[in-house]
Protein backbone atom coordinates (compact mmCIF):
# COMPACT_ATOMS: atom_id res chain seq x y z
CA UNK A 1 0.00 0.00 0.00
CA UNK A 2 1.08 3.70 -1.05
CA UNK A 3 2.02 6.21 1.54
CA UNK A 4 -0.82 8.97 1.82
CA UNK A 5 -0.51 12.01 0.03
CA UNK A 6 0.02 15.60 1.47
CA UNK A 7 -3.14 15.78 0.36
CA UNK A 8 -4.78 12.88 2.06
CA UNK A 9 -3.24 13.60 5.22
CA UNK A 10 -4.20 17.46 5.65
CA UNK A 11 -7.83 16.32 4.82
CA UNK A 12 -7.74 13.76 7.15
CA UNK A 13 -6.26 16.50 10.01
CA UNK A 14 -8.80 18.57 8.75
CA UNK A 15 -11.40 16.58 10.23
CA UNK A 16 -9.57 16.06 13.39
CA UNK A 17 -7.24 13.23 12.70
CA UNK A 18 -4.08 13.93 15.29
CA UNK A 19 -2.39 11.06 13.37
CA UNK A 20 -2.67 12.38 10.11
CA UNK A 21 -0.92 15.56 11.14
CA UNK A 22 2.17 13.78 13.32
CA UNK A 23 2.65 12.02 10.10
CA UNK A 24 2.91 15.58 7.92
CA UNK A 25 5.20 16.42 10.62
CA UNK A 26 7.59 13.42 10.26
CA UNK A 27 7.86 14.21 6.52
CA UNK A 28 8.44 17.99 7.17
CA UNK A 29 10.36 18.47 10.76
CA UNK A 30 13.89 17.97 9.08
CA UNK A 31 12.96 20.82 6.20
CA UNK A 32 11.03 23.17 9.14
CA UNK A 33 14.27 22.52 11.42
CA UNK A 34 16.64 23.76 8.70
CA UNK A 35 15.32 26.27 8.00
CA UNK A 36 14.95 27.60 11.52
CA UNK A 37 18.43 26.72 11.93
CA UNK A 38 19.68 28.80 9.12
CA UNK A 39 17.93 31.77 10.37
CA UNK A 40 18.89 31.16 14.23
CA UNK A 41 22.01 29.56 13.70
CA UNK A 42 21.06 27.67 17.76
CA UNK A 43 19.88 24.15 17.35
CA UNK A 44 17.82 23.96 20.79
CA UNK A 45 16.30 27.01 20.15
CA UNK A 46 15.74 26.36 16.29
CA UNK A 47 13.95 22.77 17.40
CA UNK A 48 11.97 24.78 19.77
CA UNK A 49 10.61 27.07 16.84
CA UNK A 50 10.34 24.08 14.72
CA UNK A 51 8.03 22.72 17.18
CA UNK A 52 5.94 26.14 17.51
CA UNK A 53 5.87 26.31 13.50
CA UNK A 54 3.94 22.90 13.69
CA UNK A 55 1.93 24.58 16.39
CA UNK A 56 1.11 27.37 14.49
CA UNK A 57 0.56 25.55 11.33
CA UNK A 58 -2.07 23.41 13.41
CA UNK A 59 -3.65 26.26 14.57
CA UNK A 60 -4.47 27.64 10.65
CA UNK A 61 -4.42 24.48 9.04
CA UNK A 62 -8.62 24.64 8.97
CA UNK A 63 -8.29 27.48 6.27
CA UNK A 64 -5.05 26.24 4.24
CA UNK A 65 -6.33 25.18 0.80
CA UNK A 66 -5.61 21.23 0.70
CA UNK A 67 -4.43 21.30 -3.41
CA UNK A 68 -1.39 23.37 -2.29
CA UNK A 69 1.72 22.22 -1.99
CA UNK A 70 2.02 21.74 1.96
CA UNK A 71 6.07 22.12 1.57
CA UNK A 72 6.27 25.42 0.49
CA UNK A 73 3.71 26.96 3.13
CA UNK A 74 5.34 25.34 6.21
CA UNK A 75 8.58 26.47 5.18
CA UNK A 76 6.97 29.97 4.29
CA UNK A 77 5.29 29.20 8.08
CA UNK A 78 8.74 28.52 9.93
CA UNK A 79 10.53 31.53 8.68
CA UNK A 80 7.56 33.55 9.90
CA UNK A 81 8.31 32.07 13.01
CA UNK A 82 11.90 32.92 12.93
CA UNK A 83 11.35 36.16 11.62
CA UNK A 84 9.14 36.96 14.66
CA UNK A 85 11.13 35.44 17.09
CA UNK A 86 14.38 37.66 16.02
CA UNK A 87 12.30 40.52 15.93
CA UNK A 88 11.62 40.48 20.02
CA UNK A 89 15.32 39.12 20.72
CA UNK A 90 18.35 39.29 19.10
CA UNK A 91 20.33 36.52 19.62
CA UNK A 92 23.47 35.93 19.24
CA UNK A 93 25.05 34.34 16.41
CA UNK A 94 27.20 31.49 17.65
CA UNK A 95 27.08 27.78 16.37
CA UNK A 96 25.84 25.28 18.84
CA UNK A 97 27.14 22.28 17.10
CA UNK A 98 28.29 18.82 17.80
CA UNK A 99 29.18 18.59 14.26
CA UNK A 100 33.02 18.66 14.69
CA UNK A 101 32.32 15.74 17.20
CA UNK A 102 33.79 12.55 15.52
CA UNK A 103 35.72 14.18 12.61
CA UNK A 104 38.70 11.76 12.81
CA UNK A 105 36.79 9.18 11.69
CA UNK A 106 35.41 10.49 8.54
CA UNK A 107 36.89 9.93 5.31
CA UNK A 108 38.74 12.38 4.13
CA UNK A 109 36.55 14.25 1.12
CA UNK A 110 33.67 13.73 3.31
CA UNK A 111 34.90 15.63 6.20
CA UNK A 112 36.51 18.23 3.21
CA UNK A 113 32.86 18.58 2.28
CA UNK A 114 31.79 18.58 5.94
CA UNK A 115 33.99 21.48 6.66
CA UNK A 116 32.59 23.94 3.80
CA UNK A 117 29.36 23.32 5.10
CA UNK A 118 30.59 24.58 8.20
CA UNK A 119 32.49 27.58 6.73
CA UNK A 120 29.14 28.52 4.88
CA UNK A 121 26.98 27.64 7.86
CA UNK A 122 29.44 30.25 9.85
CA UNK A 123 29.67 32.29 7.41
CA UNK A 124 25.49 32.67 7.00
CA UNK A 125 25.81 32.89 10.51
CA UNK A 126 27.58 36.37 11.02
CA UNK A 127 25.30 37.98 8.87
CA UNK A 128 23.17 40.35 10.12
CA UNK A 129 19.65 38.75 10.95
CA UNK A 130 17.54 40.62 8.00
CA UNK A 131 20.40 39.35 5.52
CA UNK A 132 19.96 35.92 6.27
CA UNK A 133 16.15 36.03 6.11
CA UNK A 134 16.28 37.35 2.56
CA UNK A 135 18.96 34.52 2.25
CA UNK A 136 16.65 31.57 3.24
CA UNK A 137 13.67 32.76 1.06
CA UNK A 138 15.43 33.76 -1.56
CA UNK A 139 18.00 30.80 -2.08
CA UNK A 140 16.03 27.99 0.20
CA UNK A 141 12.39 28.78 -0.45
CA UNK A 142 12.80 29.79 -4.05
CA UNK A 143 10.66 33.32 -3.08
CA UNK A 144 10.56 36.02 -6.30
CA UNK A 145 11.90 39.61 -5.60
CA UNK A 146 8.16 40.83 -5.13
CA UNK A 147 7.27 37.56 -2.82
CA UNK A 148 9.89 38.52 -0.46
CA UNK A 149 8.63 41.94 -0.35
CA UNK A 150 5.55 41.24 0.43
CA UNK A 151 6.35 38.45 2.73
CA UNK A 152 8.55 41.13 4.87
CA UNK A 153 6.73 44.10 4.31
CA UNK A 154 9.78 45.98 2.70
CA UNK A 155 10.20 47.78 -0.63
CA UNK A 156 11.62 45.78 -3.77
CA UNK A 157 14.63 48.00 -3.31
CA UNK A 158 15.32 46.54 -0.22
CA UNK A 159 14.81 42.89 -0.84
CA UNK A 160 17.47 43.60 -4.05
CA UNK A 161 19.73 45.20 -1.71
CA UNK A 162 19.94 43.03 1.23
CA UNK A 163 20.01 40.54 -0.98
CA UNK A 164 23.02 42.16 -2.96
CA UNK A 165 25.01 42.87 0.25
CA UNK A 166 24.64 39.41 1.68
CA UNK A 167 26.21 37.61 -1.15
CA UNK A 168 29.05 40.20 -1.02
CA UNK A 169 29.11 39.29 2.63
CA UNK A 170 29.22 35.65 2.09
CA UNK A 171 31.47 36.08 -0.45
CA UNK A 172 34.01 37.75 1.33
CA UNK A 173 33.65 35.27 4.29
CA UNK A 174 34.02 32.14 2.29
CA UNK A 175 36.77 33.69 0.31
CA UNK A 176 38.63 34.62 3.52
CA UNK A 177 38.57 31.03 4.52
CA UNK A 178 39.76 29.19 1.69
CA UNK B 1 20.40 47.70 -27.46
CA UNK B 2 23.97 46.47 -26.75
CA UNK B 3 25.33 47.24 -23.61
CA UNK B 4 28.55 48.84 -24.11
CA UNK B 5 29.95 49.10 -20.61
CA UNK B 6 30.79 46.50 -18.30
CA UNK B 7 27.40 44.70 -16.37
CA UNK B 8 27.42 46.01 -12.77
CA UNK B 9 27.10 43.23 -9.91
CA UNK B 10 23.69 44.48 -9.01
CA UNK B 11 22.86 43.13 -12.29
CA UNK B 12 24.96 40.05 -12.12
CA UNK B 13 22.68 39.22 -8.84
CA UNK B 14 19.54 40.62 -10.97
CA UNK B 15 20.17 37.88 -13.76
CA UNK B 16 20.98 34.89 -11.99
CA UNK B 17 17.97 35.51 -9.77
CA UNK B 18 15.89 35.31 -12.82
CA UNK B 19 14.33 38.81 -12.20
CA UNK B 20 16.18 40.90 -14.99
CA UNK B 21 14.08 42.57 -17.19
CA UNK B 22 15.46 42.03 -20.65
CA UNK B 23 18.16 39.34 -20.08
CA UNK B 24 18.54 38.75 -24.03
CA UNK B 25 20.68 42.11 -23.76
CA UNK B 26 22.96 40.72 -21.10
CA UNK B 27 23.96 37.38 -22.31
CA UNK B 28 24.58 39.00 -25.37
CA UNK B 29 27.16 41.00 -23.47
CA UNK B 30 28.32 38.05 -21.88
CA UNK B 31 29.10 36.09 -24.78
CA UNK B 32 31.54 38.96 -26.16
CA UNK B 33 33.26 39.70 -22.63
CA UNK B 34 35.39 37.38 -20.76
CA UNK B 35 35.71 39.59 -17.67
CA UNK B 36 31.85 39.64 -16.60
CA UNK B 37 31.74 35.97 -17.72
CA UNK B 38 34.05 35.17 -15.24
CA UNK B 39 32.46 37.36 -12.70
CA UNK B 40 28.94 35.62 -13.35
CA UNK B 41 31.16 32.55 -13.48
CA UNK B 42 32.49 33.39 -8.96
CA UNK B 43 28.62 34.20 -8.65
CA UNK B 44 26.86 31.32 -9.93
CA UNK B 45 29.70 29.31 -7.41
CA UNK B 46 28.52 31.26 -4.62
CA UNK B 47 24.76 30.46 -4.90
CA UNK B 48 25.81 26.92 -5.69
CA UNK B 49 27.39 26.75 -2.50
CA UNK B 50 24.53 28.46 -0.48
CA UNK B 51 22.34 26.04 -2.16
CA UNK B 52 24.20 22.93 -1.79
CA UNK B 53 24.44 23.17 1.80
CA UNK B 54 23.23 19.79 3.51
CA UNK B 55 20.21 19.29 6.08
CA UNK B 56 20.87 18.60 9.77
CA UNK B 57 19.12 16.04 11.35
CA UNK B 58 16.74 16.79 14.58
CA UNK B 59 18.48 15.27 17.69
CA UNK B 60 15.08 13.51 17.95
CA UNK B 61 11.51 13.27 16.69
CA UNK B 62 9.39 16.31 17.47
CA UNK B 63 6.01 14.46 16.18
CA UNK B 64 5.23 12.86 19.32
CA UNK B 65 5.28 16.10 21.58
CA UNK B 66 3.65 17.55 18.81
CA UNK B 67 0.33 15.85 18.88
CA UNK B 68 0.14 15.21 22.26
CA UNK B 69 -0.42 19.20 22.61
CA UNK B 70 -2.45 18.79 19.96
CA UNK B 71 -4.45 16.12 21.57
CA UNK B 72 -4.39 18.00 24.98
CA UNK B 73 -6.84 16.41 27.87
CA UNK B 74 -6.77 13.07 26.73
CA UNK B 75 -3.12 12.31 27.16
CA UNK B 76 -3.05 13.57 29.93
CA UNK B 77 -1.48 10.76 32.70
CA UNK B 78 -4.74 8.80 34.48
CA UNK B 79 -3.60 9.55 37.76
CA UNK B 80 -3.88 13.09 36.73
CA UNK B 81 -7.18 12.90 35.40
CA UNK B 82 -8.85 10.50 38.35
CA UNK B 83 -7.05 13.18 41.03
CA UNK B 84 -8.87 16.06 38.86
CA UNK B 85 -12.38 14.03 38.93
CA UNK B 86 -11.71 13.25 42.91
CA UNK B 87 -11.32 16.64 43.63
CA UNK B 88 -14.89 17.76 41.08
CA UNK B 89 -16.91 15.64 43.27
CA UNK B 90 -15.37 16.44 46.71
CA UNK B 91 -16.24 19.66 45.68
CA UNK B 92 -19.83 18.91 44.98
CA UNK B 93 -20.27 16.53 47.56
CA UNK B 94 -19.35 19.41 50.29
CA UNK B 95 -21.08 22.29 48.63
CA UNK B 96 -24.13 20.21 48.76
CA UNK B 97 -24.03 19.57 52.50
CA UNK B 98 -23.21 23.44 53.19
CA UNK B 99 -25.61 24.52 51.13
CA UNK B 100 -28.42 25.05 53.97
CA UNK B 101 -25.82 26.26 56.66
CA UNK B 102 -24.83 29.54 53.71
CA UNK B 103 -28.29 29.82 53.13
CA UNK B 104 -29.31 30.12 56.98
CA UNK B 105 -26.46 32.58 57.46
CA UNK B 106 -27.20 34.79 54.50
CA UNK B 107 -30.60 34.97 55.84
CA UNK B 108 -29.77 35.74 59.55
CA UNK B 109 -27.08 38.13 58.42
CA UNK B 110 -29.77 39.88 55.84
CA UNK B 111 -32.35 40.46 58.08
CA UNK B 112 -29.69 41.94 60.48
CA UNK B 113 -28.84 44.55 58.19
CA UNK B 114 -29.89 48.27 58.41
CA UNK B 115 -29.72 50.32 55.42
CA UNK B 116 -28.30 53.61 56.03
CA UNK B 117 -28.79 56.99 54.51
CA UNK B 118 -25.85 59.50 53.17
CA UNK B 119 -26.55 62.02 55.59
CA UNK B 120 -26.46 58.90 58.13
CA UNK B 121 -23.17 57.61 56.87
CA UNK B 122 -21.30 61.07 56.67
CA UNK B 123 -23.04 61.99 60.36
CA UNK B 124 -21.14 58.83 61.86
CA UNK B 125 -18.16 59.81 59.75
CA UNK B 126 -18.33 63.00 61.31
CA UNK B 127 -18.44 61.62 64.67
CA UNK B 128 -15.37 59.32 64.17
CA UNK B 129 -12.93 61.88 62.30
CA UNK B 130 -14.31 64.38 66.18
CA UNK B 131 -13.27 61.50 68.25
CA UNK B 132 -10.02 60.43 66.30
CA UNK B 133 -9.07 64.31 66.49
CA UNK B 134 -9.67 64.49 70.46
CA UNK B 135 -7.45 61.29 70.92
CA UNK B 136 -5.09 63.28 69.02
CA UNK B 137 -5.46 66.54 71.08
CA UNK B 138 -4.68 64.20 73.99
CA UNK B 139 -1.56 62.57 72.74
CA UNK B 140 -3.52 59.43 73.24
CA UNK B 141 -3.02 56.71 70.53
CA UNK B 142 -6.46 55.75 68.77
CA UNK B 143 -7.82 52.31 70.15
CA UNK B 144 -7.22 49.48 68.23
CA UNK B 145 -10.64 48.06 67.55
CA UNK B 146 -10.80 44.37 68.40
CA UNK B 147 -10.88 41.58 66.35
CA UNK B 148 -14.01 39.03 66.97
CA UNK B 149 -12.93 35.48 67.54
CA UNK B 150 -14.07 33.48 65.59
CA UNK B 151 -15.51 30.24 67.14
CA UNK B 152 -14.61 26.44 65.15
CA UNK B 153 -17.96 25.63 64.72
CA UNK B 154 -19.20 22.76 62.50
CA UNK B 155 -20.42 25.51 60.00
CA UNK B 156 -16.77 27.51 59.67
CA UNK B 157 -15.41 24.29 59.47
CA UNK B 158 -17.39 23.05 56.56
CA UNK B 159 -17.13 26.56 54.51
CA UNK B 160 -13.67 26.68 54.87
CA UNK B 161 -13.77 22.80 53.15
CA UNK B 162 -15.89 24.10 50.26
CA UNK B 163 -13.46 27.22 50.21
CA UNK B 164 -10.15 25.47 49.38
CA UNK B 165 -12.28 22.56 47.69
CA UNK B 166 -13.06 25.22 44.75
CA UNK B 167 -9.81 27.05 44.52
CA UNK B 168 -8.09 23.62 44.52
CA UNK B 169 -10.56 22.76 41.30
CA UNK B 170 -10.04 26.33 39.84
CA UNK B 171 -6.66 26.42 40.56
CA UNK B 172 -6.18 22.73 38.84
CA UNK B 173 -8.06 23.42 36.17
CA UNK B 174 -6.10 26.77 34.97
CA UNK B 175 -2.79 24.65 35.27
CA UNK B 176 -4.67 21.44 33.01
CA UNK B 177 -5.76 24.03 30.84
CA UNK B 178 -2.31 25.36 30.40
CA UNK B 179 -0.53 22.09 29.40
CA UNK B 180 -3.47 21.73 26.90
CA UNK B 181 -2.05 24.37 25.07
Amino acid sequence: MSAPSDRDLIQRAHRGETEAFGELITRYQTNVFNVCYRILHERAEAEDLAQETFMRAHERLMTFDAERPFGPWIRRVAANVCLNHLSVRKITAELNEERDADASQKPEAVQEARERSDQIRDALASLPPHYRIVIELRHYQEMSYDEIAMELNIPLSDVKSHLFRARKLLAEKLHASD
Amino acid sequence: MHLTNHITDEQLNEYLDNEIKDPAQIELHLSSCADCAARLATLRALFSEIESLPELALSHDIAVPITRRISGLATLPRSLRLTMILQAATAIVALIFAAPFVMQLISLYASSLQVLSVADVFMRLQTQWRTWLDMLSQFQLPRIPEIPVIELSGLFIMLTVVGVSLLWLIGNGLLLRNQMK
